[in-house]
């Protein structure tokens, strides 16, 4: 680690190279043992932070993750091989290129929170892509119980459908996704930005709603909105009050935050305070609905992918089932065909947020009053309210 | 929204360490374990009070036999005063932290020891 920290260090402005090696000579006085590899480790992280070697590493494992995503992940070439090359050139585009033209034309993060959410927006918008393409991509080369998708999709369909394993480019989900990506990341930039004018704390609020909702929407369809598919993951009486849950926690969140954040938030200017609170609502309750959109996709993707690959996830969420390995399958190419659902969620959260959480900023802030207006008397003496001298 | 804070409650640590004995010059390690940070939280404090030009720093000028030169922090006057007023209006938990705090294991640096040298 002493090399790694002086090998680092040389990274560093010179005014701070200095500091590092402070840092590192005043090791050899911490005693021997995790005290002393804590010291360094210490040591490591501030020079790491000094020399922005997180933001370069992040960047490079940004690009490194679009380009895993967009590569196709199967083994058997599938029909539509032309659309997973484009895939390579457009998601890699998008996740290096796009972050950066937004930064470029909405400004950079207003604050280190503003920092945090915008850089785990983008992470989660990578980690959905490559979920997404190996749900989709190798269930097709995953044959088990003498079925594989093309053979599904020969029994199932007289003429396949455009995206299935046996049909051609599906262009229209091609650009939902396309779409729904760019809406996303120039969404979170904008609010991230320092026009917005967003307090962090309206930022944080939202976000921690959001993630709660997520939670709550995973938990209560792990695998997508397709019953068959996560059947029997949840039955009758233990699955209701979840949904409801989900319900409440949808309609509830955005519209918390947006009360919260309005209630805290203390603008400056008296006359543009309902205005102002009322935006910090709105944008939280954005931010929920966003949030618990990404959540819930992230992990619903990945696990629509692994369960295609784990049979510890197989076991996880068909639990106590006998189920025949030609049934599982069914249930993993229900699944994989539902991340469709995903993109749904993607669009609707952030427009039920927006609606919850201005709704939630509205109850809370006190509607003005109109301000009264003298009315002068007819006589030309003074205002009415006002009175004689 | 409220006013900023001028200090963390980890740089009234720091500045309290260093105000108990303003003129002599301190070391990382000390500092470390009178305050109870770590050092990735404690060299940034002491990084950005000096850009603030309120702690001044230096390295060691003789160093023990078979040791590397250590660098030795202490307040400056600026710092000192800054430092007074920023406890002073700590909140009271944080004073009542401040001396179970600076309970650890400190250790002054002898004079003579360390005469400063150009940072």
């Amino acid at each position: 680690m002493s090399w790694l920290g002086r090998a680092l260090a040389r990274r560093l402005p010179a005014s701070y190279r200095d500091w590092a090696e402070a840092l590192w000579a005043e090791a050899d006085e911490v005693p021997a043992g995790w005290e002393r590899l804590a010291w360094r480790a210490g040591g490591v992280r501030l020079i790491a932070r000094q020399a922005r070697i997180g933001r370069a590493a992040g960047g490079l494992l940004l690009l490194a993750a679009a380009a895993w995503a967009a590569w196709p992940a199967s083994a058997v070439p599938l029909s539509h091989g032309a659309v997973d090359e484009g895939d390579v050139i457009i998601t890699i585009a998008l996740l290096a290129g796009v972050p950066l033209l937004f930064r470029r034309l909405l400004g950079p993060p207003a604050s280190r929170t503003a920092r945090r959410l915008r850089a785990v927006f983008y992470c989660a918008i990578v980690v959905i892509m490559p979920a997404k393409s190996v749900a989709e991509q190798f269930v097709g080369a995953t044959p088990r119980g003498g079925i594989n998708l093309h053979t599904f999709d020969l029994i199932t369909q007289s003429s396949p459908a455009a995206g299935s394993a046996s049909g051609g480019p599906d262009w229209g989900g091609e650009i939902m996704v396309l779409l729904i990506t760019l809406g996303y990341l120039a969404v979170v930039t904008a609010l991230t930005a320092g026009r917005a004018r967003l307090a962090p704390g309206t930022l944080a609020t939202g976000a921690w709603a959001g993630l709660v909702l997520g939670l709550v929407m995973y938990a209560a369809d792990p695998l997508g909105g397709d019953k068959y598919a996560t059947n029997p993951w949840l039955r009758g009486s233990a699955s209701d009050p979840l949904v409801i849950l989900a319900w409440v926690a949808l309609l509830g969140a955005p519209a918390a935050a947006g009360a919260l954040v309005a209630r805290r938030h203390v603008p400056g200017d008296p006359a543009t305070a309902p205005t102002a609170q009322a935006w910090q609502g709105l944008a939280a309750g954005l931010v929920a609905g966003g949030t618990g959109a990404l959540t819930a996709a992230v992990l619903g993707t990945s696990t629509t992918a692994l369960v295609i690959r784990s049979a510890v996830v197989r076991g996880w969420l068909f639990h106590g089932a006998h189920l025949t390995a030609s049934a599982v399958y069914g249930r993993e190419l229900y699944a994989s065909m539902d991340v469709t659902f995903y993109g749904a969620i993607c669009v609707l959260f952030p427009v039920i947020g927006l609606a919850m959480g201005i709704t939630g900023a509205a109850a809370t802030v006190p509607v003005p009053r109109a301000a009264t207006v003298p009315v002068p008397r007819a006589e030309g003496g003074p205002p009415a309210d006002l009175p004689a001298p | 929204m409220g006013t900023r804070r001028e200090f963390s409650p980890q740089a009234l640590l720091v500045l309290a360490a260093l105000q108990e004995q303003p003129a002599d010059w301190q070391h990382g390690y000390a500092l470390a374990s009178t305050t109870g940070l770590k050092s990735g939280t404690l060299y940034p404090i002491l990084i950005r009070l000096a850009d603030r030009g309120l702690v001044e720093a230096c390295w060691q000028e003789e160093p023990a036999p078979g040791r590397p030169r250590r660098h030795l922090y202490r307040l400056t006057a600026e710092g000192a005063a800054s430092a007074a007023r920023a406890l002073a209006a700590a909140p009271a938990r944080q004073r009542a932290e401040r001396p179970a705090a600076a309970a650890g294991t400190r250790r002054p640096l002898r004079p003579g020891a360390a005469a400063p040298t150009a940072q």
